[in-house]
């Protein structure tokens, strides 16, 4: 439960930097003329869509480091005193990725600014603009889908850390303490985003980014040192397949 | 704030870190400190509203909720994270599945279902049929688990490939969207309205309802809606769209502004000099969707196709099941016969053509050509053979002064009072002679008492003797002798196909003017680059063999029929054709419009006003002749990229289908494959749009606003080709 706990609170640390990004699409979709209860439900439909994605995402990559590290034939993964050489070596990439992503929240690295480029990434933003401006009730719900799937560093090292976890379950739950992190946040947007000055939210950012690392650190030790393999499934509350 | 724009994120306000990522946004460079942040300042700042199918989105963003809750559990089903102990949970989950892929099928589906019923009750079955009963048969066996408790459902299969295949529909709509953005200038003339001043008052009126002497005006940065005169105010405009020409011309109080063209920098008052309906620009749109509205030949093969392919990969889906229901699960055999529905599905193939003819069209219309025929784009990268029409195609067709021959007096003298006598003609070679004064700086001899006797010449008086200009006939009417000479030399111009006009005065022949139509600057290297491409050009033309001769040899063209009437031209394009199966025409569109509408290709080059009666395929714009080279690479471009997008379609499936129909592509996988064909098809049709635009010879015509009749500044030497 540890563990989770830690990631609803880099998750929560880390929508400072949803606020900057993410924080604009919250004030865009705005009130609702229909109430205040239709606002609510507004927010929330558009905030449970952002959710499912991210547990997709992490039912997505649970489910690939599963494969990679299943034994052929077998849906159990290796557990035990035999450790998986792909385990080992998913543990290490997957905490370079998120130590990676750490140093960018640091500004000190900046690798992953085109992973997508051209096309995708226009008729990506024409999407959304369209979603933003649509009056349909659903919009929100379907702005929300696609908002989770815009490139951001915080969602690719939450993934890194599901596709380590070897389980889409564990995965599914690493991303949704996550994105539970971000609600109080995005939910608050409007009011939130203009009281932080951006040094706040510079001071929260880095702050995420130390979690991050922290995470990453404890990931790749896990492929690194032996005895650490059983602990994220220890904290997860005995999921362990 | 603005102290520190510079360091600052333009999305998130956050700091930029070393290296920032810079992006174009309407116009400004914004620096992001990360990707994502610059994607969102594009949403939110973005103008261009490419298309308003906001719906397909929220359909999709929906139907994405629906699908990848599906998608979640049934990943956590297979990897068996509630076995054992939670095995219980088992049918519930089923039913939640079941009641999240209802309305997933009901939103994602049902355009899928709308079109293929359509369709039905016209009898035509198309791919989208395939999808239907492949996700329907797949929806229905699902339930029917559910109810029987059974441990296999798939809800995920059914909902993830009709995910897959709007998500291919949806970057389709995106791509045809992009291919549309090009031809927005040209289509808009339909669309655009006007801001009429009447009196005091001004109003916005849609351009079609615009009459003639209406006061139209246009801020800067507005398109100009119709054609007309400029009444107040100074301006750059930029006629590309209508001209070709990408140079900004200067617009003052009295200009003429032609439709279409964009008003850049100052505000405009323009009195209308005809109704909106009538310009060039509406009339280029009509024609442009028109040209959009109708399929080329390869799109027309790859529709037979496809309709023969879809009841037989119907019949295939069915055998496959039956054959694999022997050997494995009918659950598992209903899902290989699903992936080769799926995998078979022709989308990709309807998308081939018509995104590389509109983005082809696209690019050519923004530098002024015109294509009025998807298909004659097609047959133009097929040409083997090009034949041109020589007056007003390669050369101006306007008479100019290439030598004065002279006996016992000046050039100039001659001139002077050649143009005094011209002055009071009407005749082509009139304006010639005195343009060509003009271009010397001489004063025109006053003349008085002028006639003119017709099909001879044109006689007067100036400075108390007779002065007379006209053939040789005219002189002899008049009794007036040359030297031998002078006739000599004459005689010599007339053989070489040159236009003659004597001039005499004191009765006496004095001097020989030859007129001739020269080639345009840019003809020779326009040629030239023809054959670069392996093109063979040919000269046909209704003039005499030796003018014919002098000009091809000037331009570098051996191949000329000279002498033709339009039938005769007709034969010689036959004749080619018999040669080189395809070949183009290349005319001016004024007086070669049968053999234009003849040839397999007419391109016009500089044409008419009207456009309705134009028999060409494809306009140049005026002086456009140098573009002829590219818009030919355009047209291979766009061939090659059709060919090469059904290849991949065509391609794609055949390989695909055989997999499938083994069993060895999951259906969702095959989805995943036909959404990747039909990015594939946008993506490489997108390539178009990143040729390199024509480059203008250099130098540059003078523009067609500033040359009036032709004249050549240097009467001394000839430029006679020998």
């Amino acid at each position: 439960m540890a563990y989770y706990l830690m990631l609803f609170a880099a998750g929560f640390a880390g929508s400072f930097h949803c606020v900057g990004m993410c924080g604009g699409f919250a004030c865009a979709l705005g009130r609702d003329p229909g109430g205040r209860g239709a606002t609510v439900l507004r927010h929330l439909l558009y905030n449970a869509g952002r959710l499912t994605t991210y547990c997709f995402l992490g039912a997505l990559a649970g489910a690939f480091g599963q494969v990679i590290c299943t034994r052929q034939g077998s849906n159990v993964p290796l557990l035990g005193d035999s450790i998986d050489f792909a385990e080992r070596i998913l543990a290490v990439v997957a905490g370079l990725l998120m130590i990676c992503m750490a140093l960018q929240f640091f500004r000190r690295l900046r690798v992953f600014h085109r992973l997508a480029i051209g096309f995708a990434a226009s008729a990506f933003a024409v999407a959304l603009r369209s979603l933003l401006r649509a009056r349909s009730r659903a919009a929100p719900l379907a702005f929300g889908v696609f908002n989770g799937f815009l490139p951001c560093p915080l969602v690719y090292a939450f993934v890194a850390e599901a596709a380590s976890s070897f389980r889409p379950l564990v995965g599914v739950l690493t991303m949704a303490s996550f994105g539970l992190g971000t609600f109080p946040a995005m939910l608050m947007m409007g009011g939130v985003g203009q009281i932080l000055t951006p040094a706040w939210r510079r001071r929260g950012v880095t702050f995420a980014g130390g979690c991050i690392l922290a995470l990453g650190l404890i990931t790749l030790s896990r492929g690194i040192v032996p005895m650490a393999v059983h602990a994220p499934p220890a904290w997860a509350g005995g999921h362990a397949g | 704030m603005s102290a520190h724009d510079e360091s600052l994120c333009s999305h998130c306000f956050l700091s930029l870190g070393r290296r920032p990522m810079r992006h174009t946004v309407n116009g400004a460079s914004c620096a992001f400190c990360c990707y994502g942040c610059c994607i969102a300042f594009q949403v939110k700042s973005g103008k261009r509203e490419e298309w308003d199918a906001a719906w397909i989105l929220i359909r999709l963003g929906v139907g994405g909720f629906l699908s990848m809750n599906i998608m979640l559990f049934s990943i956590l089903l297979y990897t068996g994270a509630f076995s054992g102990a939670d095995a219980n949970v088992l049918p519930r989950i089923e039913l939640l599945l079941w009641v999240l892929a209802t309305p997933a099928l009901v939103i994602l589906g049902g355009p899928f279902l709308v079109e293929t019923w359509f369709n039905a009750i016209r009898g035509r079955l198309t791919s989208s049929a395939l999808i239907v009963v492949g996700v329907g048969a797949a929806y229905v066996y699902s339930a029917l688990a559910v109810v029987e408790q059974s441990p296999r459902v798939y809800f995920d299969t059914a909902t993830m490939v009709l995910m897959l295949f709007t998500v291919g529909r949806y970057l389709e709509a995106v791509g045809r969207a992009r291919a549309a953005r090009d031809l927005e200038p040209l289509l808009a003339a339909e669309s655009e309205c006007a801001t009429v001043v009447d009196g005091g008052a001004a109003t916005r009126r849609p351009v079609r309802e615009i009459d003639a002497d209406t006061l139209v005006r246009v801020r800067p940065g507005e398109r100009i809606p119709v054609d007309g005169l400029v009444l107040e105010g100074e301006s750059w405009t930029d006629e590309a769209v209508i001209t070709g020409e990408s140079r900004h011309v200067g617009k003052g109080v009295g200009s003429s502004v032609v439709a279409g063209s964009i008003n850049l920098d100052g505000p405009l008052l323009i009195r209308s000099s005809g109704p909106g309906t009538a310009t060039r620009w509406a009339q280029i749109c009509r024609s442009v969707r028109d040209a959009l509205s109708r399929r080329g030949p390869t799109q027309r093969l790859a529709d037979r196709v496809v309709a023969v392919a879809v009841p037989l990969v119907l019949v295939l889906s069915v055998l496959t099941v039956l054959f694999w229901a022997h050997r494995l699960p009918f659950d598992r055999a209903l899902l290989v016969g699903l992936a080769v529905l799926v995998v078979a599905c022709p989308c990709a193939v309807g998308l081939a053509a018509p995104l590389a003819t509109s983005i082809g069209i696209g690019r050519l219309a923004q530098c002024g050509c015109l294509v009025r025929e998807p298909g004659a784009l097609e047959a133009l990268a097929r040409t083997r053979a090009l034949a041109f029409d020589k007056t007003g195609t390669l050369t101006s067709g306007k008479a100019r002064v290439v030598s004065i021959e002279t006996e016992g007096v000046e050039a100039d003298e001659a001139l002077a009072r050649a143009a005094g006598l011209e002055r009071h003609s009407e005749h082509g070679l009139a304006r010639a002679i005195e343009s060509a004064a003009a271009a010397r700086g001489l004063e025109p001899v006053a003349t008085r008492e002028v006639r003119v006797v017709p099909g001879r010449g044109i006689r007067g008086s100036a400075d108390g003797e007779m002065v007379a200009a006209g053939n040789r006939v005219f002189m002899g009417d008049l009794g007036w002798s040359s030297t031998l000479s002078l006739s000599a030399r004459a005689r010599s111009r007339e053989a070489t196909g040159h236009s003659v006009v004597y001039l005499g005065w004191g009765g006496q022949v004095r001097a020989v003017l030859s007129l001739d139509d020269l080639p345009f600057p840019e003809a020779r290297s326009t040629i030239e680059a023809l054959r670069d491409r392996r093109l063979n050009v040919a000269l046909l033309t209704g003039d005499l063999v030796q003018a014919a001769q002098r000009i091809a040899v000037a331009i570098g063209i051996d191949d000329i029929e000279a002498g033709l009437s339009p039938e005769g031209k007709r034969a010689a394009l036959d004749r080619l054709r018999r040669d080189y199966e395809v070949v183009a025409m290349v005319g001016d569109g004024l007086n070669d419009g049968l053999v234009l509408a003849e040839a397999d290709v007419g391109i016009a080059v500089g044409s008419a006003t009207d456009l309705a009666r134009e028999t060409a395929a494809i306009v140049l714009p005026r002086s456009g002749l140098w573009m002829l080279p590219w818009v030919v690479d355009m047209a291979r471009a766009v061939r090659r990229t059709i060919f090469t997008n059904l290849m991949w379609a065509f391609g794609y499936n055949i390989i695909a289908l055989g997999l499938a129909a083994q069993g060895a592509l999951q259906p969702i996988l095959a989805a995943a494959a036909m959404a990747g064909s039909s990015v594939l098809v946008v993506v490489n049709s997108l390539r178009l749009a990143r040729l390199p635009d024509p480059s203008p010879p250099l130098p540059r015509r003078s523009t067609p606003e500033t040359s009036g009749q032709g004249v050549l500044p240097i009467l001394g030497p000839v430029i006679e080709p020998s």
